[in-house]
């Protein structure tokens, strides 16, 4: 299972592990060649970007997952506002040249696919929605990795001042 | 937080929050122009044609890699305006860190205390407070004229005691501190709470 903690405070905090990041990678690559997809982003619903695949580097993609995760937020409100009970469930931008296709996997994450106009949409929906099967499947697999304070020890917080005040000369 | 074990990556979220015209912006805008840009990503910005925020601005930052690991740090910003509650509460969400980026004009004292008011009931609705989350809060536009003293604004608006900072988000000053200041009191709190 992908660790979705909820810290005391009520925050969340999602930790992946080495294995369950390249079966993600796996699933996302398949889908990238069933679709011809461009680009193919795995973001967490607060805008942070997990994996991508593709064409990546005239790309910005911690942009495009923050603008994405925002997106996605806001139409999730509107739903709400018009008498939605659940929330929309994709969305579906047209371009002239590309088109983006967003849709949530389960409650944290999504996944955002850039195409080129000539690909149909019913294509990339068959594989998407495919692809959401089982990269919930991956999400499912009971795997713990090590938590949060393996990293964040007193070493790290003043190795990291000193790096900022380095950085913010 | 989002850790990657793959990439060795720990993602943090931070959010500037505040009245509008406070300087929220600014901020950011000064530290894109400061950092090496080897560090930092592109600025966005989702403005109206009257240059306010009509979404929030974004940017990310890294500091290379300590102990193998890699912290990105992902700054936005939320829009001021009293009109667009609903964003900010979206912009809120998985947030790790707050500025709270108060107007240190006298006739802003208001909007200030209104602004905390309303974050406080979305990180409520979050099941976060005030009271525990890592938040700081800068004192923003210190060199105009007509503005409160720091012994007011403290007492009016910061009283759960967190770190404060005086600046002049224009010319930069303070505004490193801050940034500084609340990646200290995200990090110190991710230790506290395991």
């Amino acid at each position: 299972m992908v660790q979705v903690k909820k810290l005391k405070d009520g925050s969340r905090q999602i930790i992946l592990t080495a294995k369950q990041f390249d079966e993600i990678t796996k699933v996302l690559t398949e889908l990238a060649s069933k679709t011809k997809a461009s680009t193919i982003l795995l973001a967490d619903i607060s805008g942070q970007l997990i994996t991508q695949r593709g064409n990546t580097d005239d790309i910005n993609t911690a942009i495009l997952s923050a603008l994405a995760a925002s997106d996605f937020a806001a139409t999730s409100e509107m739903a709400k506002l018009v008498g939605e009970d659940a929330k929309f469930k994709l969305l579906f931008h047209e371009g002239e040249k590309r088109n983006v296709y967003l849709s949530n996997v389960g409650d944290n994450f999504f996944l955002v696919v850039v195409f080129d106009v000539s690909v149909t949409l019913g294509l990339v929906r068959i594989y998407t929605k495919k692809a959401i099967q089982n990269l919930l499947d991956v999400f499912e697999t009971s795997e713990m990795g090590d938590d949060a304070g393996k990293i964040i020890d007193q070493d790290f917080s003043s190795m990291l001042g000193d790096m900022l005040d380095e950085s913010f000369k | 937080m989002f850790i990657n074990w793959a990439l060795q990556e720990i993602n943090l979220k931070i959010v500037y929050y505040g009245p509008g015209m406070c300087g929220k912006t600014t901020n950011l805008e000064y530290i894109h122009s400061k950092l090496d840009p080897s560090l930092t990503g592109e600025l966005v910005t989702l403005k109206t044609k009257e240059d306010r925020t009509i979404f929030f601005d974004f940017m990310q930052i890294e500091v290379g890699r300590i102990k193998g690991k890699k912290p990105k740090f992902n700054l936005y910003t939320v829009p001021g305006q009293v009109y667009y509650a609903s964003s900010r509460k979206i912009i809120l969400n998985g947030v790790d860190g707050i500025v709270f980026v108060a107007d240190s004009q006298k006739d802003r004292m208001e909007g200030n205390i209104e602004t905390l008011l309303d974050l406080e009931n979305n990180l409520m609705a979050m099941g976060h407070s005030l009271e525990t989350f890592p938040w700081v809060i800068q004192y923003n536009k210190r060199d105009l004229p007509n503005t409160e003293s720091l012994d007011i604004l403290q007492k009016k608006l910061n009283f759960f005691h967190v770190p404060h900072f005086e600046s002049v988000a224009i010319k930069g000053t303070g505004v490193f501190d801050t940034l500084k200041s609340i990646i200290n009191q995200v990090v110190q709190h991710v230790q506290r709470q395991l």
